[in-house]
């Protein structure tokens, strides 16, 4: 990859500044033009939906009937938070224990566990979402809440290997030669060092993976598939946030349908920034700290 | 037993082979008498390698007990690497080895059945760059390692150790009042005898300290020289330095190492150090004290 | 073992010694295994998914042989399933998304890294990066609602100017399209390729670009001369990645493709893509051929994905290992 200096013999400096400032132009016009769709998805949401919202809307079921107007989503907000709950529970861990693998073992198994990590980040959410119902939907025989965490499982995990292996490999050389020149053993200098040290990037990963994993309605497809009701049960189908956007707006000709899909986005994508700017704040936080020598 | 000792562990100096328990006030260790001045480590036709690569070549030396010895020499000569082969911290770089006898008390550090581990638990270093961790306490930091490798388990003994080695590493008075406070919160000088405060607490016999006083402002260093000194009745000490006046300062015996032109480090002379600095028997030593080179 | 003390150990002294290395339950070789086996577990389970699936797909597969990728009837009431169909549906798509979204996407991260002080710079990004993080269904319901209404009357109006003499720009445009899809695609992979794109761009060595400078060179020229050359393999990992993010899009693709299972004559034909057909159809696929050919679309879908996000990953780092070198 070499630079190509050769641009530089053509003459017309006024050419040349022209041509730098109507690049900036162009640069600023195509930045305004891609935000144009978040301001407009946002003015929408909170016009359209303000009015839906309200205590009922958060603390009520939906109707049996998705063209009927009244209730709310409550059972889509907590399946949502008990599914990504146990999600984490289930990815965390794992996802822990095989960036430690990763950095530990090393090696060509590590080579190749981390290429097959990186394709799995990228993976399309609904494959997912069929592989697990392969696994799991046809082996107990019917959908469930706890398949849904398993796929929403399936698509943090990437992102929280990814982040912790970051965060070990960004431990200080002192501290690890340090560890090993008094003679702790790995598991030790793992669980009392390592970690400990990383702990802050590593609650960083899991919060962007969680923020994925409320916003992901191709995985609760086929596995939670959704619920009317109110339950709590990880073993019948569960209803999502997502999954109660997608169902009720594929019914948006009856507006009680579209109010209500809009309601419950608007609800999603408040969540979802929380989680999100939660996680930005902690990273530049932490930045900040290291580059003030903290 | 005791209660407050843990584990037995047969290393040749300690009493009794119980580890001695840390009452309040610093006890003398007993030593059994063939050890005074005898010698601790032996080293015969040391070579070490990066891959490839020579950097230490045929080195023969004697570490007397109860002693401080000085490594000294130019940068690249292979005094660092030399020292971290004498706890086997050498090997942690991918590619790196030693070969030749590095003996221990009799014993050879470098057979296949010994665990690097438990060889550098007898054999504490202290590196350029001070190293607490980050996420412990003073008092944890001293106390940790020790606990860890089963040294002590009750919470007074603990305590007790804290203290101990604080003491030891002159640095008890001015932390006792914030023991729980970060390793990393202390001045460069005082971070430093915490780190020498860790090593000691696993109850060394020998101390190897690399350029510990490279990264300190003078103040620092002469604290750092003077607790050498001090320290030089228990345990045995071997320091790398590139500051000849400190050497000449603080240690009882001089080996100077020099890079051959096969681009290794091999030694020079060796002896004690009034005699290394007044008559030099090697020329080379001799122009590197004057400061002809190096 | 209490009460002796060593001075010397002879070869046996050593296996039962002080420095002996423990067997076993070292908690070391534990850890090592434990770390192991979740990696090998995570592994093999997903391998065990992948192969549960493409066993399910088989049936299908063996049934129309060749011609289930190639064929261009997807007919559940005569049982016919051709995937052709929907690959052509991702394919169009996707590229209608890689052309709008690239071309914006190195813009804004020419501007953040080039044109703009970090100080404004740094929240523009954040900004852009904020458009990652509604989700999909979100951006379909937006699509669908606001979106698609917008963008009428412009297909109206392509579809009867230059329409008339392309048809593949002609009508109909009854809403829901392909090309709708591709705009709602091409706004949900702005953010990654933008992202990349930046990382790629601000790890272009400084002393090359003030080599520019020196000589007189304005900023375009040292985008032109440095930045892009210098990013060149970078630039094309970014893309790749934004493609493999492309054609997996399924729910925002879903609500405004029109969902119709056959290849449409223009970018304003209603459609399907390889994943939204299957969100689509899958719960209400009584009939087991119908479901297995689903399965089916899947694995084509995962092998595709593998395709181009592998190559993604390689061609990353191979950018990321000559960056490293080129400081």
């Amino acid at each position: 990859m070499a630079a190509d200096y050769g641009a530089l013999l053509s003459p017309t400096s006024r050419g040349r500044r022209f041509k730098a400032n109507l690049v900036v132009a162009l640069a600023v016009v195509a930045t305004t033009f891609a935000l144009v769709p978040l301001a407009s998805v946002f003015l929408f949401l909170v016009t359209r939906a303000a009015g839906v919202l309200g205590p009922d809307f958060l603390l009520q079921d939906p109707p049996g009937d998705l063209s009927a107007a009244g209730g709310g989503i409550r059972n889509a907000i907590t399946g949502t938070l008990e599914m990504t709950a146990l999600a984490t529970f289930i990815a965390a861990p794992v996802g822990i224990l095989i960036a430690i693998f990763d950095t530990e073992v090393g090696g060509r198994a590590a080579t190749g566990t981390r290429f097959f990590i990186d394709v799995l980040v990228a993976l399309p959410s609904i494959v997912v979402g069929i592989f697990v119902y392969s696994l799991i939907v046809v082996a107990q025989g019917h959908f469930s809440g706890f398949a849904g965490s398993v796929a929403l499982a399936a698509i943090m995990l990437p992102v929280i290997v990814v982040s912790t292996e970051e965060m070990l490999r960004l431990i200080p050389r002192p501290i690890s030669e340090g560890a090993r020149a008094l003679g702790l053993s790995r598991w030790r200098t793992y669980a009392s060092v390592f970690l400990p040290t990383a702990v802050s990037g590593i609650f960083t990963g899991l919060l962007l993976a969680v923020s994925r994993a409320i916003g992901e309605t191709a995985p609760l497809l086929f596995t939670a598939l959704g619920n009317n009701f109110f339950s709590t049960d990880m073993n019948e189908p569960m209803q999502g946030l997502p999954l109660l956007i997608y169902r009720n707006a594929l019914n948006s000709a009856f507006p009680a349908a579209r109010d209500r899909a809009m309601g419950a986005a608007l609800v999603l994508v408040l969540i979802v920034l929380a989680f999100n700017l939660l996680g930005r704040w902690l990273v530049a936080r932490r930045k900040l700290s290291r580059s003030t020598g903290q | 037993m005791n209660e407050e000792v843990a584990m037995t562990i047969e290393t040749p100096f300690r009493q009794a082979a119980v580890l001695p328990t840390w009452p309040a006030e610093p006890a003398e260790p007993v030593r059994p008498p063939e050890t005074d001045n005898a010698v601790v480590l032996r080293l015969r036709n040391v070579d070490a390698f990066y891959g490839a690569h020579r950097v230490v070549r045929d080195v023969s030396l004697d570490i007397t007990g109860n002693a401080i010895t000085a490594i000294i020499g130019p940068s690249g000569s292979g005094k660092s690497t030399l020292l971290r082969c004498m706890d086997r911290m050498h090997e942690v770089v991918p590619h790196a080895r030693a070969t030749g006898l590095i003996e221990y008390m009799g014993t050879d550090l470098y057979d296949a059945r010994i665990d690097p581990a438990a060889v550098r638990r007898s054999i504490g270093m202290v590196f350029q760059q001070p190293n607490p961790f980050p996420t412990m306490s003073i008092a944890d930091n001293v106390a940790a390692p020790a606990r860890f490798n089963g040294l002590v388990k009750s919470k007074t003994a603990s305590a007790d150790l804290v203290e101990q080695c604080l003491r030891r590493a002159a640095l008890w008075e001015e932390v006792k009042d914030k023991l729980h406070h970060s390793g990393a919160s202390l001045s460069g000088g005082q971070q430093q005898r915490l780190c020498i405060a860790r090593a000691l607490a696993l109850a060394p016999n020998v101390l190897l300290m690399d350029e510990p006083c490279s990264a300190l402002d003078p103040v620092a260093t002469l604290q750092i020289e003077q607790l050498m000194t001090d320290l030089r009745a228990s345990y045995t000490i071997v320091i790398v330095t590139h500051n000849m006046q400190q050497a000449a300062r603080v240690s009882d015996r001089t080996a100077f190492l020099t890079m051959g032109d096969d681009g290794a480090g091999y030694l020079v002379e060796e002896g004690p150090t009034g005699r290394i600095f007044t008559q030099p028997r090697e020329r080379l030593t001799e122009d590197y004290i004057s400061g002809r080179f190096g | 073992m209490v009460g002796r003390i060593r001075s010397k150990a002879g070869p046996d002294g050593l296996a039962a010694g002080p420095f002996a290395r423990r067997r076993l339950l070292n908690g070391d070789i534990v850890f090592r295994l434990v770390a192991a086996a979740a990696a090998g577990l995570t592994i093999g389970l997903i391998g065990l998914m992948v192969f549960d699936s493409v066993q399910a797909a088989w049936p299908a597969f063996q049934r129309f042989g060749l011609d289930f990728v190639t064929g261009i009837r997807w007919s559940p009431s005569f049982t016919i399933y051709g995937a052709l169909p929907f690959i052509y549906g991702t394919l169009l798509t996707s590229a209608i998304a890689l052309l709008l979204a690239v071309p914006i996407a190195v813009l804004i991260a020419l501007l953040v890294t080039e044109f703009l002080p970090t100080q404004v710079g740094r929240p523009v990004a954040i900004v852009v990066d904020l458009l990652a993080a509604v989700p999909s269904v979100v951006w379909g319901l937006w699509g669908l609602l606001v979106l698609v209404p917008f963008m009428r009357p412009i297909e109206q109006g392509i579809a009867d100017g230059p329409g008339r003499l392309i048809p593949f720009l002609g009508p109909p445009t009854p809403g829901p399209s392909y090309f709708v899809a591709g705009v709602v695609v091409a706004v949900m992979i702005v953010p990654i390729v933008a992202a990349l794109t930046r990382e790629v761009f601000a790890t272009t060595p400084r002393l090359q670009r003030e080599a520019v400078l020196a000589l007189g060179g304005t900023r375009w020229d040292v985008i032109r001369c440095v930045v892009l050359p210098i990013g060149r393999t970078g630039l094309l990992a970014a893309v790749l990645l934004g493609l493999g993010r492309a054609i997996g899009e399924t729910i925002a693709v879903t609500m405004v493709i029109g969902n119709a299972p056959r290849i449409g004559g223009s970018i304003f034909s209603p459609g399907f893509t390889l994943a939204s057909v299957i969100a689509n159809e899958f719960n209400e696929a009584t009939e087991p051929l119908h479901a297995e050919s689903l399965v089916g679309l899947g694995v084509v879908l995962l092998v595709i994905a593998i395709i181009i996000n592998g190559a993604g990953v390689a061609v990353r780092r191979r950018f990321e290992r000559s960056a490293g070198r080129g400081r």
